[in-house]
């Protein structure tokens, strides 16, 4: 409630003295439990913000929505740190200059809402270095064992049965905020990579091709995870494309708004054992 | 089983090392396997992952990669990126259930001929001791099938 009254304030300042010409925060949903995307753009609507444990979208996606960003006025958004680490990775990409966006920064612990100290996404970088040092104490999926001590077969056939339930709905990117492509490859009919059908080769192709596209950009805000309206667990795909890159390759993604993409960059020594 | 299962391979090669390599096999006189159609391309960096998930949708048991040597790139560096991005497409095929056997890496000179009819006879056997990609051309076969009402 204090961290609430303390952006609503915040916002509603930023927004009189014409310093931002939008706010993108969280309003009451259509359950007590559910919280809605709002976009405030005057003072006097600055109180149907809230902010609560409930606020669980990372909302980064909406600054890249076209135009938006383009008169290089400012705009404040609402962020947990895995919003935080979008925007550093989309600024990486090319996609948004930070220095236009003001950060009204927040976590949770059960109930608790705490505010997060730093304003521009530069200032976070060490908040964030310590969260790829100390990751919180969220035990990996037990899912992602149980995946791993199965033989090829049975992996295939586990995944088959997930994917054999996608409607190739695309919910899951257009929730990402890293799929911000104008033409995604799925769009693409020539050459036709992936059959648009959703029969299982198609989605099977679809959700190998997605991961791929976010291995060591994924910073796991789960919004691909909750939008899928036939509960494929995305999440496990993620999380292993994550580990991966960070084995690897050191990486962390969104650790700052310079950082190199993982995969558009290398070393001379990077691990090769695989290859003959 | 009283035939031999043939496996059908796709190779990805670069033109400057591997398919020059192959090159080299042929003029040689080396035998190797029959198993393998080869695809020529400019560079490893333009090997795209798409053409892996190309070549098993349309019913390859297996799919090789190759190039240059670190160090040796034509474009200096085209292979240091694709060596990262197999790291993680190799990776992401492990989970989904596709065994590493079936998707191969390797580096070859244009002066190693030798090691390239050689690597492609060992393949086609490693291949061809799993079997056919029984798996996956389920999910083909399921495509071509009339649709459901
Ligand atoms: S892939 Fe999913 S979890 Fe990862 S950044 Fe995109 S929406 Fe978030
Ligand atoms: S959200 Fe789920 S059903 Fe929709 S395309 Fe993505 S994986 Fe398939």
């Amino acid at each position: 409630m204090i961290t609430q009254e303390k952006y609503r304030s915040k916002a509603k300042k930023l927004l009189a003295e014409g310093s931002v010409k939008m706010v993108i925060g969280y309003s009451p949903g259509s359950t007590p439990d559910r919280r809605r995307p709002v976009f405030i753009r005057s003072f006097d609507e600055a109180d149907q913000l809230v902010l609560d444990s409930n606020c669980i979208a990372n909302l980064s996606g909406y600054l890249v929505s076209e135009g938006l960003l383009s008169d290089e006025k400012h705009v404040a958004i609402f962020l947990r740190p895995d919003g935080i680490r979008s925007i550093n990775i989309l600024a990486a990409e090319s996609q948004l200059n930070v220095d236009q966006i003001i950060i009204f920064g927040f976590d949770t612990n059960g109930n608790e809402v705490r505010a997060l100290t730093g304003e521009h996404a530069g200032e976070f970088s060490e908040f964030i270095g310590s969260i790829k040092e100390h990751p919180p104490e969220k035990s990996r999926d037990p899912l992602l064992y149980q995946i791993e001590q199965m033989n090829p077969q049975e992996r295939f056939a586990f995944w088959k049965d997930e994917f054999s339930r996608c409607i190739k709905c695309y919910a899951c990117r257009q929730a990402c905020p890293m799929c911000y492509c104008r033409r995604c490859i799925v769009d693409s009919n020539q050459p036709q990579w992936i059959n648009t059908s959703s029969h299982t080769l198609g989605n099977f192709e679809w959700n190998v091709v997605r991961a791929f596209h976010l291995a060591g950009r994924c910073v796991g805000c789960g919004n691909c995870d909750r939008a899928c309206p036939v509960n494929i667990p995305l999440r496990l795909i993620n999380s292993r494309m994550a580990e991966e890159v960070l084995d690897s390759f050191d990486h962390f993604a969104g650790l700052n708004p310079a950082q190199e993409p993982v995969l558009a960059s290398f070393k001379k020594d990077d691990s090769e054992t695989f290859i003959l | 089983m009283s035939e031999l299962f043939e496996p059908k391979i796709i190779a990805f090669v670069c033109t400057y090392c591997t398919y020059a390599g192959a090159d080299l096999a042929g003029t040689s006189r080396l035998k190797y396997a029959p198993n393998v159609r080869i695809i020529r391309l400019p560079c490893t960096g333009r090997i795209s992952p798409m053409f892996i998930l190309k070549a098993l949708q349309k019913g390859a048991d297996g799919v090789l990669v190759s190039g240059c040597h670190p160090g040796d790139c034509h474009f200096t560096h085209g292979n240091y990126h694709a060596r990262r991005r197999w790291m993680v497409f190799r990776s992401l095929l492990d989970f989904m259930g596709i065994q590493p056997e079936r998707v191969i890496f390797s580096w070859i000179s244009a002066a190693e001929g030798g090691k390239f009819a050689d690597l492609i006879n060992t393949v086609t056997e490693d291949i061809r001791k799993l079997g056919p990609f029984d798996q996956y051309k389920e999910l083909i076969r399921e495509t071509e099938a009339p649709a459901t009402l």
